[in-house]
This record gives C-alpha cells, structure tokens and sequence, in this order.
C-alpha cells in the first residue's frame, strides 16, 4: 500500500465527515473551512446509553499536525466530562492514558479517535462516574 | 513501500527529462507517488505572470484511477475552492487510463486559461464572476499578486 500524504488523507476524512457518511454517534469538520493547512477540526460525541452520559453530546477540538497521520492529532474536550484520560483542568486527552493515543497507527482517523473514546466513556469503570452539569465547559 | 510500477517510473522520467512548458513536477524522495508541482498562470488570463504551488498523489490504483490534485497556493477561480480542491471533468468522471500526469497537469492549466462560472466548486466566487466579471477578473489579478508569487 502506498503511503497517502497528510492533505489528502484529510481531504479524505472531510469529505466523509461533510457528506454524513460516518456512525450517526459522532462527527467531525474544519473549524475554518478556509484553513488550507487542515489543521484545526471541531468534534462532537454523542454520549453512549446505558451510562451518565447518555444524551449528552460532547463538543472536542482536535489539531492535526504536521506529522498526522504519521503521529497521532491532539485532541481536547471543550465540554466538560469526567473521564481518567482527560485532564480535568484542560480538557486535554492524555495520550499515556488512552491507548488510541499512545499506540496510535497511520490507518486511524479522526473517526477512529472519536468512537473510542466514546467507548471509553461506555466501560463498566467509566460510565457510572459522576459527571458536570451539562452543558459546561473547560 | 511496495516497488513503483513501471508507468509511474516513465511519467516520472518524462516529466523531468522533457517537461511541459510553464509546469514542473517534482517527485518527493520519500513518497515517490507523491509529487511537487508548479503551474505558471496563462498569458492573457488573470493569472498571468503567477506561479501556483500544486501538489498531486497517485493513489495505489493508477491508472485505474484518476490522480489527486490539490492547490497550496490561495486562488480566485469559480472552479477551485477555498481548500484547493479541483473541478475538472478529467480528475472524476472523465478519466481514462490513457490520461496521464502530464496531460492532467495541462488541464488545470487550461482551466486557469477559462473558468467555467456555470459548472462552479466555490459558489460565492461562481456567483462573483456571473453577476461581474471585470470585477470578479481583477480580483483574480489582485490575488495572483498577493498569493501567487
């Protein structure tokens, strides 16, 4: 397989996340749609059932550097949520503390990063954890 | 990476030993499907005297399928949006393995020589040039002057 370069991969994950083509329990876009450099995406994470988070859709930043998909995005919550790998001052997922992160491989997505953490909040440690009010932020 | 198959090796040759006039393509070392590109604006068209930075991939199915092609550099064209992305008849629908970089590259060329208002990628610019074209024109100059250099 050859190896697809940085801005077409995106261009490739914008044009799945534009068209709605993804799992109906995320989404994902530029956060400038004039950002040539496809840096910057916005992301939402509609909470999964069964847990304290069901109903509750979580707004994230994700950056995508220079190096992605070689090197995995940063990616932050704006929404305020309760979880081991989230920084609670920041917002900030913690790349030792989620596997995706720390053991991130080039054929991951922004989708990939965004489905599991949404199982993260699903595991039987996670989804009973007392969470903010909704609707506040970092 | 997986060997480079012969067409691509000969593209590539070709395109260097015997380049197309205003265009340069340029492999990258480390992704040899990945190359480098520079289309010089039209005489006679807004773009004049601009030197626009392309880049272009072939995808593990070339010739199979269509190359990709994105501008870097910021352009007023009612068939290029705001990400670079290209509307040309030849990078969808009408490919054909027959094509090749170079011809592909001569097409984008040549749609910088006549836009196509009516088969638009960036409305607003789209819309622009229909209601004003000296306008819209002179803004496609400004741009190449500001962007494109």
């Amino acid at each position: 397989m050859s190896r697809v370069p940085r801005s077409f991969r995106l261009l490739e994950e914008l044009e799945k996340g534009e068209k709605g083509m993804g799992p109906e329990s995320c989404s994902y876009g530029l956060a400038h749609s004039d950002d040539i450099t496809m840096t910057h995406w916005n992301g939402t994470i509609l909470g999964p059932p069964h847990s304290n988070h069901e109903n509750r859709i979580y707004s994230v930043a994700i950056e995508c550097g220079e190096a992605y998909p070689d090197q995995p995005p940063k990616i932050r919550f704006l929404s305020k949520v309760n979880l081991p790998c989230v920084d609670q001052n920041t917002g900030e997922v913690k790349k030792e503390q989620f596997s995706t992160l720390r053991d991130w491989k080039r054929s991951y997505t922004m989708e990939t990063l965004l489905l599991d953490l949404r199982k993260e909040m699903a595991l039987p440690s996670n989804k009973k954890l007392p969470q903010p009010a909704e609707g506040t932020t970092f | 990476m997986a060997s480079l198959p012969k067409r691509i090796i000969k593209e590539t040759e070709r395109l260097v030993s015997d380049p197309v006039p205003g265009i340069t393509a340029q492999p990258h070392e480390d992704n040899l499907r990945y190359f480098q590109v520079t289309i010089e604006g039209p005489q006679q068209s807004p773009y004049e005297s601009g030197v626009f930075q392309l880049e272009l991939f072939l995808p593990d199915d070339y010739p199979m399928e269509a190359p990709k092609v994105r501008f870097l550099t910021k352009i007023y064209h009612p068939n290029i949006d705001r990400l670079g992305r290209i509307c040309l008849d030849v990078l969808k629908t009408n490919w054909s393995p027959a094509l090749q970089i170079r011809t592909v590259l001569l097409s984008v060329q040549a749609l910088l020589a006549s836009p196509n208002p009516n088969d638009p990628l960036a409305n607003d610019v789209a819309e622009d040039w229909i209601r004003n074209e000296d306008a819209a024109i002179a803004k496609a100059r400004e741009w190449t002057q500001l962007y494109a250099k």
